[in-house]
């Protein structure tokens, strides 16, 4: 048996598409407002500076230490990480895809409070439902189209500024929107050095993510 | 995929003879067998569950990693991903049968109602069966890590009955007949819809608690890029990286919405039509629909039976079998490519066949633990009988706090207490080469109402420093589950 059938990744795909990217932070920046909604990943911030990042900015990439611009820009959850079905803490902090029913799966990142949600956040680009309408289909993609469909409309009544679409994760930052997917796992473990970044769980190793069990 | 459910099919002629004989008994006699049947019924259910998660848990499922799937371990992922698809089908059974003796009045019984010692007959299970491998008859089903044997045991469990068989309650052969000898109570003329209305549907266990699949119940196809994206509801599928599809594009799911008669595979029960809906659903699902390898409208289901024979097919002893399988569903010709037992080796971990904790009510076949992990066991068992008294606890908790008791009780000791519990045992190698598996016993936790201190009890009792290291995340999540003691202040 070759050392590529054990180690957990390999291969890794090359070039490292996140070169340009901040690194993944394993801990929670504190928020530009001391009030905002917690919400599940990237991408599914209600406003400007509400991110993992938080007031400070990210550590890296185009924009060091300038907070996201706007509802929708973030990068990744401001909630506290679990690992997997009712473990989350608050509303609005399941990921869901791995264990729940069609209906939790199809409504990700929308739980009503601690232990009603599904599953690991942040919501790794490579997850997909197991059951329901989403079922085989993208997690984080159904979360950003769930929150398109039920929170974008209210903030644009709030800030009739924002566009109809949802904006790129980072804004215009990037050349190449490197972030379409959602947070990939490859970004998330730093070129998979960091595998324990976060973990998902699922025995049959197709969660995407490091392994729970 | 069909958005259908099963039609309920007429009573055989059999049945119909049956419900015939049964109409001379009084009302009172019929409801007392109806009820007792009904409590055979979850045991015959909960005593399938220890027996599959053993073999499952016996099964590493992910040797090799995605890109680099050799058979073998491409055949063990599978198998676990079947075996869960089964055992989670299999506590579905469990809380129907639970429904429909409750809405009769009765609370259903599972705390110390585990099968015991192993290898164990099913209950009012007929001792004698078909030939098997070896040529025997007996009807012992085993804890016994995956192997060949072993899924003829699970196809004893899973046998599907003849056509038009005939009903049976006690000594059954099937667990088909034993529930058309229910499906012939209910139709009794003497039963009416308003004895399935004692206890409400509202404090039943809710469908809302069910899912056909988990990222557990899925396997892969073959090969699969690990860093692959999945495609977009509404999207077409992302070219596949690495020449592999992603995860998502490989997975193959062994459940199916569709697998159920009624309005949901879980359903409540207040009539006699959703009572034969429920049990549709487990009969379906165990042996097929009329006699078919499948079980659901869209036949992209197989019943437990065809599933387990359908693994079997793909090892190496099956192309040369001996034991008598039904002529119907017609057995599949072995399956490509063939697992050898050197290969199977391989991907199976080494646990002993019907282990028990201590050297007490030991049987000639029994393989007793040293002291040293009595602590560990102890508490693995705990956790196994307080996960049934929280289940007993579903019916006393009101509907609007069922989805938060499920959730923090059922799922969160399931996924995250037991699941871990017994993936940390196994790390355990024992001076025999065996590793620790979990013994499925009957622990007592004392009342229900002291069940939840006895079993933080359990968890200060391991002082071993490797077995504390293997376990301290797992004890926290013990300490979250509910306790249940305010449930029982009027109980034992």
């Amino acid at each position: 048996m070759s050392d590529d059938s054990t180690t957990p990744g390999a291969p890794v795909p090359k070039p490292y598409k996140y070169q340009q990217a901040p690194i993944w932070p394993t801990t929670i920046g504190k928020p530009l407002q001391p009030v905002q909604p917690l919400h599940a990943c990237m991408g599914l911030n209600s406003c400007k500076g509400q991110d993992r990042y938080g007031a400070a900015g990210p550590n890296g990439g185009p924009r060091p230490g300038q907070p996201n611009e706007c509802a929708g820009q973030g990068y990744c959850s401001n909630t506290p990480d679990h690992t997997c079905h009712v473990q989350n803490q608050c509303k609005d902090q399941g990921g869901c895809g791995l264990y729940g029913t069609a209906e939790e799966m199809d409504n990700p990142g929308r739980n009503d409070c601690a232990s009603l949600g599904s599953c690991a956040t942040p919501i790794n680009a490579e997850r997909f439902s197991t059951n329901g309408p989403n079922q085989g289909k993208s997690v984080w993609a159904r979360a950003r189209q769930v929150f398109h469909q039920q929170e974008w409309p209210k903030l644009r009544e709030q800030n009739p500024n924002l566009p109809a679409e949802l904006p790129r994760v980072g804004g215009d930052a990037y050349k190449e929107d490197i972030f379409k997917d959602g947070p990939a796992y490859l970004w998330v473990s730093n070129d998979n050095e960091a595998r324990s970044n976060m973990t998902a769980c699922g025995a049959g190793g197709m969660s995407g993510a490091g392994g729970c069990g | 995929m069909s958005n259908g459910s099963d039609p309920l099919r007429p009573l055989t002629p059999s049945e119909r003879e049956m419900v015939a004989m049964l109409e001379q008994l009084s009302r009172e006699e019929i409801l007392q067998q109806l009820k007792q049947n009904l409590q055979t019924a979850i045991e015959i259910e909960l005593a399938t569950i220890p027996i599959y998660l053993y073999t499952y848990y016996s099964i590493e499922r992910t040797v090799t990693t995605a890109e680099q799937l050799d058979p073998a371990s491409q055949f063990a992922n599978k198998a676990g991903g079947v075996i869960m698809s089964v055992a989670v089908e299999e506590m579905l059974h469990m809380s129907l049968s639970s429904n429909i003796l409750y809405s009769l009045g009765e609370a259903p019984q599972m705390y110390l109602h585990s099968p015991s010692p192993y290898p164990t007959p099913l209950p009012y299970h007929n001792p004698v069966g078909p030939p098997g491998p070896e040529g025997g008859r007996k009807v012992l089903i085993p804890l016994a890590k995956f192997g060949y044997e072993q899924f003829w045991h699970f196809l004893q469990i899973e046998y599907p009955e003849k056509v038009d068989a005939w009903p049976e309650d006690r000594n059954w052969n099937t667990i088909g007949q034993f529930y058309s000898y229910i499906r012939c109570l209910i139709c009794c003329k003497q039963i009416t819809d308003e004895d399935f209305q004692v206890n409400g549907a509202d404090t039943q266990i809710q469908s809302y608690n069910y899912s056909p699949n988990n990222i557990d119940t899925v396997h892969p196809s073959g090969k699969f890029n690990s860093w692959g994206i999945p495609p977009v509801q509404g999207e077409p599928c992302p070219p596949p990286g690495n020449g592999c599809p992603s995860a998502a594009a490989a997975a193959e799911y062994s459940n199916q919405p569709d697998s159920h008669a009624g309005p949901t595979e879980l359903m409540t029960v207040s009539s006699k039509l959703e009572a034969l809906q429920a049990i549709a659903t487990i009969c379906d699902q165990g042996e097929g629909y009329e006699h078919r390898a499948t079980d659901d409208p869209s036949r992209t289901e197989y019943s437990h039976y065809y599933k387990f024979l359908r693994l079997q097919a793909q090892l190496q002893r099956y192309p040369d079998h001996v034991e008598k399988l039904p002529s119907l569903p017609v057995p599949p010709d072995p399956i490509e490519p063939t697992v050898t037992d050197d290969e199977l080796a391989e991907v199976i971990a080494n646990f002993p066949d019907n282990p028990i904790t201590r050297p007490v009510g030991v049987i000639g076949n029994s393989y007793v633990y040293p002291e040293e992990y009595w602590a560990l066991s102890d508490l693995c068992n705990g956790v196994y009988q307080y996960m049934f008294i929280m289940t007993e606890t579903v019916y006393r908790v009101p509907d609007q706090g069922q989805k938060l008791f499920f959730n923090e009780g059922m799922h969160r000791s399931m996924i995250w207490v037991l699941d871990k519990l017994i993936q940390a045992m196994r790390r355990f190698e024992l001076a025999d080469g065996h590793v620790l598996a979990p013994t499925f016993e009957n622990f007592n936790l004392g009342s229900r109402q002291e069940a939840y201190g006895n079993l933080i009890g359990l968890t200060e009792a391991i002082t071993d420093n490797s077995q504390l290291q293997a376990v301290s995340g797992i004890i926290d999540n013990i300490k979250t589950l509910p306790d249940v003691s305010q449930y029982w202040t009027d109980a034992s």
